[in-house]
């Protein structure tokens, strides 16, 4: 208790808490940097374009098209590693916008109490019994098929979660003795942002951007698959939209491999974001980390 | 029958001169008691001796009337006739006040034959009936002081002093260093033998208990002046001078089960300080206390006070505060119109048991929790939102559960020094090392790798430190501790409390301290209010109303139902 400067050379726990991941989330880690690595390496691993054909159409996997071609002739390693891309700013500015915004709603909502707080849960309410995807269809439909309006759509549909996640935590939060130590010092709302709310809800944010981007994925693809996607670009979900679109789909077995690539791909991305999230979850949580 | 008016006593035997006394004024009627209490060197002593006469190399100023006679002005040989016959004193008990190799006999005829001019024969005779009157075989009077134990020293001063029949009995320390049973007799002899023979008397005394019984006024004196001046039960109820308080407050007689705490700092040499003698010690001194010399002025029936501001100031009062709680489509109420007070420098305690509305009260008082009627003031003015506690000298509050009290996610420091952060106090080497002092006080280590550790990482007792010491970075003027130990373990409680005590006594705030715990309030406070179901029951000194040792009826039965 009363050790002096002296006495307290002793072990000491480290001042943060360290994240410590499980296998699934290192591997999951693993395979997020190496999608990230090839994504922005494109030009660099792939010996083929992404655009043009450089070899017989519908190859299977070989030497020189280690994943086949699709009916063009086009390599789809190339086309692979180009969709991440697509996928990955698909991915994280939708976990973006609507993370902070969710956020931005969720501490507003919670702080403020009241009339706020009422209109923002039952807009909330509106948009989780709102069937999703239908919407989305009819949105992407009239704004046009480009990426941009991918996220800002995706986003529209996914901040609820956040702000939900973070409401309860601010509320919570609000009740605490030293907040309201804190605003009986005379804290202002920045203050209390900056000092006590934000540290406490990055890491829940965080693990919610986590989900909003698995989910931001496979509904891009999902999108892209309906045909309403960005034509121009070719990510995972619009290569799987071309493979089966294809109408030789019947008279040849290579077309397979022109869907088996993208979906892997696809799969592969979505559950390493869903181990990494849930170990973060962990370490979120206050009473799951290790003191 | 004796009016003292104006009377200064100077050393002027020794350079610089020490003023003993200075302006003491007073009036004693017959049959009357006057109690003088004051700390050792106050010059209550020295006043005894000057209204006897008694003092060589000293400067007499002023006037004392004796019967409408002045006696500073008379020749020392008209006095003498005044001394033992009309004013006696019974002198402080020591070995050294008779003479070891004369009878003890011979010492208290020697005033008769003297005085009264008795034969030696009626003057032996008038001695025995003299011991035999204060209770002591007149066979003594052959023996030698030494050979007397304390308590029948003390009879035989008092059989001395009563020789002459006197008018006025001027009594010093009767019972110091004597045991409680002798203490208690010799006490009984006096108030027997004042209402027998009717003197007025004025009773020099440490001892509050003796005071309390034989005095009807008081008279506080601080480094040769009086400070506080009243009946002697209204003073020891409610003192008005912070010393008074402060003598009061440590007397082991009114609080037997409070912790020993003497007034912080000595006083000074009579004398020596310019303005108010006790504003080095006080706990509400302010710039004029350093300057100007308060005089002892009237502020109620019966009382004089020396005090710039009119006495202990009242630092936080709540006036009819009610508060409910919905409960559904219920009201449930949580305080039914509360009033309380506390004043500078005290630490009082508001206990009750659980769900009686403590922590409801002390969260109304902070402005986390807003009262439906009522008010509450800070220094005489009105708190609003958060205005008493965001605020340098204010009210702070340290909350009951060291797990919430500060945020897991700060460092040390930090969490210490948000506070000062929050209230923009001057410059951060500034606030950081005034957040480093106040986790030293609260003996916490102020080595660099504890201030950056994170809270999560301190146990609960430390925690519930860094919270207090956070609170104190502040320098409120009162702190509100809401079951500051009550989820701590009772070694950390007991440390803790007697720190945080430590800290009180040093910086002078005031605290109300919360607790459902009777014996911790018994403990640390001055004063208790007992809440029961959203109301003041009962309110006082501790020792009234928790109990104590010669306040035995305990008014309250709160201590049987908890």
């Amino acid at each position: 208790m009363s050790c002096g400067p002296a006495a307290c050379t002793l072990p000491l726990p480290k001042a943060r808490p360290s994240i410590r991941l499980t296998s699934g989330g290192r591997f999951g880690l693993a395979v997020l940097g190496l999608v990230c690595v090839l994504a922005l390496a494109a030009p660099l691993v792939c010996g083929h374009s992404h655009r043009q054909a450089t070899g017989t159409p519908l190859a299977a996997p070989d030497r020189h098209h280690w994943m086949g071609t699709d009916e063009l002739g086009v390599d789809l390693w190339a086309q692979v590693c180009f969709g991440a891309r697509v996928s990955l700013i698909v991915g994280a500015g939708t976990a973006l916008m609507a993370g902070f915004g969710g956020a931005a709603v969720g501490i507003l909502a919670g702080y403020r109490g009241g009339w706020t707080d009422r209109l923002c849960m039952r807009l909330i309410d509106i948009l989780l019994v709102l069937p999703d995807l239908p919407v989305m269809i009819v949105l992407a439909a009239f704004l046009g098929p480009s990426v941009g309006t991918i996220i800002v759509v995706l986003s529209a549909f996914s901040w609820v979660f956040t702000a939900r996640v973070v409401r309860s935590r601010v509320l919570s939060l609000k009740q605490r003795r030293y907040i309201q130590a804190s605003e009986s010092y005379g804290a202002g709302v920045w203050y209390l942002l900056r000092r006590h709310f934000l540290p406490e809800i990055f890491p829940l944010a965080s693990v919610g951007m986590i989900r909003l981007a698995g989910r931001a994925i496979v509904a891009e693809a999902g999108l892209s698959f309906l045909g309403l996607g960005d034509p121009t670009s070719r990510s995972w979900g619009m290569i799987i939209h071309h493979a089966l679109g294809f109408r030789g789909i019947y008279y040849t077995d290579y077309w397979k491999w022109w869907l088996l690539f993208p979906w892997l791909a696809l799969t592969l991305v979505v559950t390493s974001l869903a181990l990494l999230g849930k170990d973060l979850e962990k370490a979120a949580d206050p009473r799951v980390r290790t003191h | 029958m004796l009016a003292v008016k104006d009377l200064s006593i100077i050393y002027t035997g020794v350079r610089p001169h020490v003023p003993a006394a200075m302006n003491i004024s007073f009036s004693l009627a017959a049959g009357e008691s006057l109690g003088i209490i004051g700390e050792s060197g106050c010059g209550k002593t020295t006043l005894a001796l000057g209204i006897m006469g008694l003092l060589h190399g000293a400067d007499i100023r002023g006037s004392i009337m004796f019967q409408g006679r002045e006696l500073t002005t008379m020749t020392s040989a008209r006095r003498r006739t005044f001394r033992w016959r009309n004013i006696a004193m019974v002198f402080q008990n020591s070995l050294e006040v008779f003479n070891p190799v004369i009878t003890i006999g011979e010492q208290l005829t020697e005033p008769l034959c003297t005085h009264l001019g008795l034969s030696p024969k009626a003057a032996h005779q008038r001695v025995a009936e003299l011991l035999a009157l204060t209770g002591l075989d007149p066979r003594w009077q052959t023996g030698f002081a030494h050979q007397l134990s304390g308590g029948m020293r003390q009879r035989a001063l008092i059989a001395m002093a009563l020789g002459c029949e006197p008018d006025i009995l001027i009594v010093d320390e009767p019972t110091t260093s004597l045991d409680p049973e002798s203490r208690q007799a010799i006490l009984d002899l006096i108030e027997t033998l004042q209402r027998r023979l009717g003197f007025a008397m004025i009773l020099i005394s440490h001892h509050l208990p003796a005071v309390q019984r034989l005095t009807s006024r008081l008279m506080t004196m601080y480094a040769g002046r009086a400070v506080e001046y009243g009946i002697t039960a209204g003073i020891l109820r409610n003192p008005l001078h912070p010393y008074t308080r402060g003598l009061i407050n440590a007397a082991p007689d009114f609080f037997p089960f409070k912790d020993l705490w003497g007034i912080a700092g000595a006083p000074p040499k009579p004398g020596t300080v310019e303005g108010c003698a006790f504003a080095p010690r006080c706990c509400q001194a302010g710039h004029q206390c350093t300057r100007q010399r308060p005089e002892l002025a009237a502020v109620g029936v019966e009382r004089r006070v020396a005090c710039h501001k009119g006495g202990i100031e009242t630092v936080l009062q709540a006036i009819g505060v009610k508060k409910s709680y919905r409960l559904g489509e219920r009201k449930v109420p949580a305080l039914n119109g509360v009033s309380l007070n506390v004043r500078k420098g005290e630490v009082v305690a508001l206990v009750g048991p659980s769900g009686s509305g403590k922590s409801t009260l002390a969260h109304i008082l902070v402005q986390v929790v807003a009262a439906d009627a009522g008010e509450v003031l800070f220094c005489g003015r009105p708190v609003h939102k958060y205005t008493a506690t965001s605020m340098m000298n204010g009210i702070q509050i340290v909350f009951q559960d060291p797990g919430e009290a500060v945020s897991h996610r700060f460092s040390v420091l930090d969490a210490v020094r948000e506070p000062l952060d929050i209230m923009g106090w001057q410059d951060r080497p500034r606030r950081d090392r005034k957040a480093v002092d106040a986790l030293g006080a609260m003996h916490l280590p102020i080595s660099p790798d504890f201030l950056s550790r994170t809270c999560h990482a301190l146990s609960g007792g430390q925690r519930q430190r860094v919270a207090v010491a956070r609170a104190l970075v502040t320098d409120p003027a009162v702190l509100v501790a809401d079951e500051i130990t009550a989820m701590l373990d009772p070694s950390t409680q007991a440390v803790m409390l007697r720190e945080l005590k430590a800290q009180q006594h040093e910086r002078g705030f005031s605290m109300l301290f919360i607790s459902h715990d009777i014996h911790l309030a018994r403990k640390i406070a001055d004063r208790v209010y007992v809440l029961d179901k959203g109301s003041i029951i009962e309110h006082g000194a501790v020792f009234e109303v928790l109990g104590g040792s010669i306040h035995r009826h305990g008014r309250t039965n709160y201590c049987g139902h908890v």
